[in-house]
């Protein structure tokens, strides 16, 4: 299994494809931490949940796992490499449990360094305002901890659905349609269902108290099933289908 | 009926009553053959016939809709690491374009437990370590197909398998691929290769399967189906139903091509010009044919349409 780890990690980190992920989350966290932290008015950045809004700002980073996770197998199918790949090693739930152990460890490296970089940005946005910190330690441990956590699940949930769907832009537009339409939408009619989602489960996670949302813990283990289900998914997926 | 090399136990490659169903189209049709270790078998038929959609189920990429597929007799994906006993390429392209050849060997060396350097040999050993650090983006077609062969020659294989190698090839590639088969094969070890261009191969292998339709027409040994081929005399005469019956009288196999023309098969025209001779017909031209086995494997294939 170790063996099949490294080769997924080389995977990774052998084309331009991550960087280019690396650099477009590095973009964006710089530019919504600096828009928030900059133009927000003083008063309303002094409460814990008005400042965790800003050092939150990290959590972009899952977007850009997801994707690195769906690279992960749609470029696979995408290039053809999947037919190496299956022949070197045909256990397929096996290699995709690599996979998905790849995309986790790709995902805390992108949520280590989204994170830095956005409370990193909001703190030092705070500070040179000189605006009180409001976090307890606890609370930004959770922010920051809450919000690595998902950005490395996600790298998981992306290899996953990936794994199920193949085609590379089907998954993605269908993940993005989810993120940004169709789980919006969801909470805002029927947060009694939307709350259990993969992203309300995460906002909860990353300690956000919007209502509705699940209590920190209760939205970790639901963002960790989601991540869990649909890797079992993706290896029964896989498993049955033909590679032509 | 063909004649079947029966080894099972031995055998490196086995089919066994193998069919493919894709919803009403069935792409291979109840093929069983055995592969005996240390030969080079040219796997024939026309574009479609199911070559690769039967490469593919011995390898464990498509299941069997009925039989089995066996490679050194257990199903592909029951062998424990079966990167180091059998190579294969099914598609000249399968690479990642943004990612350079040795990168591309390195996951797969990698994912077996093999060091590095292993890609490097197999990259000297398909004449590639100049373009090693290049992107694969960068590659010519004859490039990516020798990389394609680093990569299943990896884990120093006994087996290899692979689906229309020579296409695309320039002249001098093909003979480069032949050239590292026979070296390949002169080890001791077994290659199953397919095309659909007999000539592509028949410098190289020993036997031949034949498939059409998904359906097995033949498998024999080269020279068999050279004997078929060597002694077609083509003649052109005023009487061909004479001369037909006089020859058939000698059991020489006769095809009419035309009105006026009769092609003799398994004989010379020495041969033909005496039976004319002696049954008086004239003859206007006996011509040796030096076509060729593309024209039986034609043949073969094509008998079998509907």
């Amino acid at each position: 299994m170790i063996d099949q780890i490294r080769a997924e990690l080389l995977k990774i980190r052998s084309t331009r494809t991550t960087l280019g992920l690396v650099a477009g989350m590095v973009a964006l966290i710089v530019f919504f931490a600096l828009l928030t932290g900059l133009l927000t008015k003083a008063p309303h950045l002094v409460t814990p949940e008005d400042q965790r809004g800003l050092l939150n700002v990290g959590s972009i980073a899952g977007l850009f796992s997801a994707l690195a996770g769906v690279m992960l197998i749609t470029s696979e199918y995408r290039h053809g490499t999947i037919r190496p790949t299956f022949l070197f090693d045909p256990r397929r739930s096996h290699l995709l449990a690599a996979k998905a152990a790849a995309g986790l460890l790709a995902g805390i490296a992108f949520g280590l360094a989204g994170e830095a970089l956005g409370f990193g940005l909001g703190y030092l946005t705070l500070t040179a305002r000189g605006i009180p910190f409001a976090l307890t330690t606890g609370q930004a441990a959770l922010t920051v901890g809450g919000g690595l956590a998902a950005v490395a699940l996600w790298a998981a949930i992306g290899a996953a659905v990936g794994a199920i769907v193949r085609n590379q832009v089907g998954t993605i537009i269908g993940l993005l349609a989810w993120g940004l339409i169709i789980d919006n939408l969801l909470f805002a009619f029927v947060p009694s269902v939307g709350r259990f989602s993969p992203n309300r489960a995460e906002n909860a996670l990353e300690g956000l108290t919007a209502k509705h949302l699940l209590p920190a813990a209760a939205g970790g283990a639901v963002l960790v099933a989601w991540a869990a289900a649909l890797t079992i998914a993706g290896i029964l997926a896989t498993a049955r289908r033909d590679v032509t | 009926m063909p004649e079947t090399t029966r080894a099972p136990q031995a055998a490196a490659v086995v089919a066994e009553s193998l069919s493919k169903r894709f919803g009403r189209l069935l792409a291979v049709d109840d093929l069983s053959f055995a592969l005996a270790p240390g030969t080079i078998t040219g796997f024939l038929g026309p574009n479609g016939a199911g070559k690769t959609t039967t490469l593919r189920m011995l390898l464990g990429l498509a299941a069997p809709s009925e039989g089995r597929a066996l490679v050194f007799g257990s199903p592909y994906a029951e062998l424990e690491r079966p990167a180091l006993r059998i190579g294969a390429v099914l598609e000249a392209t399968d690479f990642h374009p943004g990612r350079s050849g040795r990168d591309h060997l390195r996951t797969l060396s990698r994912s077996v437990g093999l060091s590095d350097t292993r890609a490097d040999q197999a990259l000297r050993r398909v004449e590639l370590e100049q373009a090693a650090k290049r992107r694969v983006k960068g590659y010519s077609l004859g490039m990516r197909q020798r990389l394609g062969l680093a990569a299943a020659l990896l884990g120093d294989p006994e087996l290899l398998i692979l689906d229309e190698p020579a296409n695309g090839l320039d002249p001098e590639g093909v003979r480069w691929l032949r050239d590292f088969l026979r070296d390949f094969a002169a080890q001791g070890r077994t290659v199953l290769v397919s095309s659909h261009v007999l000539a592509e191969v028949a410098q190289t292998v020993d036997q031949v399967l034949i498939i059409n339709r998904g359906r097995l027409v033949t498998e024999s040994p080269l020279a068999q189906l050279t004997a078929r081929v060597s002694g077609s005399v083509r003649i052109r005469t005023p009487e061909p139903d004479r001369l037909q019956k006089a020859l058939e009288q000698e059991q020489i196999e006769i095809s009419a091509t035309n009105e006026h023309a009769l092609l003799a098969h398994g004989t010379s025209s020495e041969r033909v010009g005496q039976i004319a001779f002696a049954a008086g017909v004239p003859l206007y031209e006996l011509v040796a044919e030096s076509s060729s086995l593309e024209d039986v494997f034609l043949q073969l294939t094509a008998k079998e349409q509907p």
